[in-house]
């Protein structure tokens, strides 16, 4: 059954070449989910579409025609300017992209996941700081979203809420469980407490934050990891962008 | 779908190995060199294998080349101390074409990018790394495409060239010679203001 879409707010994920002159492309769409289309001619000398817009960062408004797992772009619209990022946040696009690829099935629509990406994608700019935490926030949205959320604040071990002081691990089907004290895989109450409020947590809980959400994103990901993890290592110390 | 001949499957099957061949464009590939080409399908079997074992990459530079050294690399007349760094081959034939750069390439044959799995080791960045720790060289030319893939790893690169103490420069963005500004898309107009050079 042919669909023909039109007027799609929508972002690019990823693109690679198909054909001669042509390239596939990965959209995160709000109504439709992601989905991939074929972009016509768009690697020729003269593209039926603007080449610079048609990159992560740009909003755009899309139109298609579906038919079965890949569509036709027929139209695409520049809404607004791209977010200008440093190359920092840029490598955080590249995994939230990656994540979102590895995560959403296609043509299966989460208008709230949309919503939140363009939200982040946003804040870019000003989120430099914080920019961890609001990857660790949309990571927990994320996964609330496609059926896998936790209540991060509830402790099943004791059916209580989850103390400041106390120590825990997180099941990734189940939840919260406490445990006797600090050690491997545990991590301190204040930062679930952080991450279920939304408030930004001290700076040395944000490792472990990464680190918990990390765990629970390898599960969900079928005991694959994200090549993000090990691509956009830096190669010198610096902060971690993913 | 399954011929009489096992033969022809397995062809079939093998010309999908191409990018963009599907199963279709195979088939008709495969009956086009049996039907009216045998000549030209074994010469193509012949320059393949030759190819496929002849060919390695260039230790300096890690371009295509038969040798241990590409040309350009043994070259001395190229000058040592400039290193243009490009994400594939026919990104270098497009620089040598078009400038007149006289120093050397080290091509990545990709850029990074996690959804193709293409991480550092992939791009052989250690490899680079040591090379401009040898200390020959005195600016790294980052010549990467202005994708979002391209910018990280030109970020990437230029964080390596920092560790050595080496200049790092980048290609300008721009607006292209002969066009007109209202024709421009924002994109690359925006980027052009923003990099706007002093006249005289």
């Amino acid at each position: 059954m042919r669909e023909r879409v039109e007027r799609q707010p929508a972002y690019v994920l990823h693109e690679r070449p198909y054909r001669e002159t042509s390239a596939i492309l990965e959209l995160l769409s709000r109504d439709h989910g992601r989905v991939a289309v074929v972009a016509r001619g768009l690697r020729a000398p003269k593209p039926r579409f603007a080449r610079g817009a048609l990159r992560a960062l740009q909003p755009l408004e899309c139109g298609w025609i579906g038919q079965g797992e890949m569509g036709q772009l027929i139209a695409v619209e520049v809404i607004g300017l791209p977010q200008a990022v440093t190359a920092m946040q840029l490598q955080s696009v590249l995994y939230l992209n990656e994540l979102l690829v590895r995560l959403l099935a296609r043509n299966d629509p989460h208008p709230r996941v949309f919503d939140a990406y363009a939200g982040l994608l946003g804040d870019l700019p000003r989120a430099n700081a914080v920019l961890g935490f609001a990857l660790r926030r949309f990571e927990k949205d994320l996964l609330a979203e496609l059926g896998y959320g936790i209540d991060f604040a509830w402790d099943l071990a004791t059916q209580a809420p989850v103390r400041e002081q106390g120590y825990y691990r997180v099941d990734p089907e189940q939840g919260v469980f406490a445990v006797a004290g600090p050690g491997r895989g545990a991590l301190p109450g204040g930062a679930l407490l952080a991450l279920a409020a939304g408030v930004l947590p001290a700076a040395e809980l944000l490792a472990d934050l990464r680190r918990m959400m990390r765990s629970l994103l390898l599960h969900h990901l079928g005991g694959h990891g994200l090549q993000a993890w090990r691509v956009l290592r830096s190669p010198v110390p610096p902060a971690d962008p993913a | 779908m399954a011929t009489a001949s096992p033969l022809l499957d397995a062809l079939i099957e093998a010309l999908r190995v191409l990018p963009g061949v599907g199963a279709k464009s195979a088939q008709r590939m495969a009956f086009h060199l049996l039907e009216r080409d045998r000549p030209g399908a074994l010469k193509l079997a012949h320059q393949l294998a030759l190819a496929a074992e002849k060919i390695g990459h260039c230790r300096r530079c890690r371009t295509f080349s038969e040798g241990e050294l590409c040309p350009l690399c043994a070259s001395p007349a190229r000058d040592a101390a400039l290193l243009c760094v490009v994400e594939s081959p026919t990104d270098q034939l497009a620089i040598e074409q078009a400038t007149g750069y006289r120093g050397r390439y080290f091509v990545m044959l990709g850029r990074l990018s996690p959804l193709d799995g293409l991480g550092p080791e992939e791009l052989g960045l250690d490899q680079l790394a040591r090379r401009l720790g040898e200390g020959e060289i005195r600016e790294l030319i980052v010549a990467t495409n202005p994708t979002v893939e391209g910018e990280a790893t030109a970020h990437y690169l230029a964080q390596l060239a920092r560790h050595a103490g080496v200049r790092a420069s980048r290609l300008a963005h721009g607006v292209p010679l002969g066009s007109e500004l209202e024709f421009i898309d924002r994109g690359t107009l925006a980027h052009a203001f923003g990099g706007r050079l002093d006249l005289i």
